[in-house]
């Protein structure tokens, strides 16, 4: 008893020992050699220090872009219907709110901005709620089948975004499964529900169910007073746009093949055709999976830092 | 009729097609300046409610189900 509390205490002592000198390494003038002497329990140790660096930072540039998108995309409806905005010009804005919808309520589904207790909790769930409002989708649904998500990633039962992570091994394979996947018999239309009901959250299906009266009150009544064409290019057609962009780059492209799981294996880095900004930071949506509460914008600078030692943990960067 | 079927109908194909389909159809038709001597919100209603009835049946607006 009193020898392996020795051990244990002897080992602590070590680690701290151990810690302490790795946080003083300089790991940005690093040689591919010092970084293989490290053995696995110091990249452990590495890996958590570089990634909290990271942490506990407000995104206030999420807090402005999830509420002032909001705001635009609300404000082009009055101004399309008193013709102050072409519906033309105000077509393309409405998609690109639609499409930049997503992100800033999914920094709050992590509880990025603020934790509970935190004195900004409410701002938290402020841009949770709000910023979600032209995709169409409740934030509670979001954030309760994204945890799951996390929790289960590339499990074919219980990752609720399996089926989109699995949509193909090409580009066309992913454009018809996309397609199919949101007609009215597909059972992607189950998946969240169902993790919703695996989990004794099925009251939040309300929200989906409030949601969706008011997405198709708003279009039908749109249309028969009129304004179809606007109903359709101000909210419709972006929604349908946002979708294959979210499956695409979110769901599809980090996590397919999506045939491994567990950490290092379930999300991978992947070089954009659009680019870092064109695919909405999602090129280095595997340092998030490790990582859930390091602000998106700081994902790119965590990925250049955590390089090495994800690459030795057994991560294929994907030529990143 | 309950409240499950009432929400099955809100959210049914049809009811879609003949919401929002038709209406947008029949202004898509004189927008772009299209008739065939008839109002064009009858056309629209026939778009509309084939296309949803298609989508009912079928459970896809695409004719190739999911």
């Amino acid at each position: 008893m009193g020898e392996t509390l020795s051990n244990t205490l002897s080992t602590i002592e070590s680690q701290s020992k151990s810690a302490q000198t790795l946080g003083d390494l300089d790991t940005a003038s690093m040689t591919d050699a010092d970084w293989d002497k490290l053995t696995d329990g110091e990249l452990d140790i590495l890996e958590r220090k570089i990634a909290s660096k990271y942490m506990h930072i407000i995104p206030w540039g999420a807090v402005a872009w999830g509420l002032g998108n909001c705001l635009v995309w609300l404000s082009l409806w009055p101004l399309v219907l008193m013709d102050i905005v072409s519906i033309w010009l105000a077509a393309p804005i409405a998609t690109l709110n639609v499409m930049l919808a997503y992100l800033p309520s999914h920094e709050a589904q992590h509880n990025i901005i603020a934790r509970q207790g935190h004195p900004l909790r409410w701002l938290n769930e402020l841009v949770g709620h709000v910023s979600v409002i032209p995709f169409g989708i409740p934030f509670r649904l979001l954030r309760h089948t994204h945890m799951e998500h996390h929790a289960h990633a590339n499990h074919p039962e219980l990752d609720p975004d399996y089926r989109v992570s699995n949509m193909g091994s090409n580009d066309w394979q992913f454009y018809k499964n996309t397609i199919l996947g949101r007609q009215p018999a597909s059972k992607d239309n189950d998946a969240y529900p169902q993790a919703l009901v695996r989990t004794g959250k099925s009251h939040v299906m309300l929200d989906a169910l409030a949601c969706n009266v008011i997405y198709l009150s708003v279009l039908f009544t749109m249309a028969w007073t009129g304004h179809a064409i606007e109903a359709a290019l101000l909210w419709w057609l972006p929604k349908q746009i946002t979708i294959t962009y979210v499956n695409y780059y979110l769901s599809w492209m980090p996590h397919q093949p999506a045939e491994h799981q567990g950490r290092y294996k379930d999300t991978l880095p992947f070089k954009s055709m659009l680019g870092n900004i064109g695919s909405m930071g999602m090129q280095y949506h595997a340092v998030h999976h490790l990582y859930p509460r390091i602000p998106l914008s700081l994902t790119p600078a965590a990925f250049r830092e955590l390089r090495p030692i994800l690459i030795r943990k057994g991560m294929d960067t994907r030529g990143l | 009729m309950d409240f499950k079927k009432l929400i099955g109908v809100i959210f049914s194909p049809l009811a879609f097609g003949l919401g929002f389909v038709a209406p947008l159809a029949a202004q898509i038709l004189t927008v772009s300046g299209y008739s065939v001597g008839i109002d064009n919100i009858y056309m629209g209603l026939a778009i509309g409610g084939s296309l949803g009835l298609m989508a009912q049946l079928r459970g896809s607006w695409v004719w190739v189900k999911p």
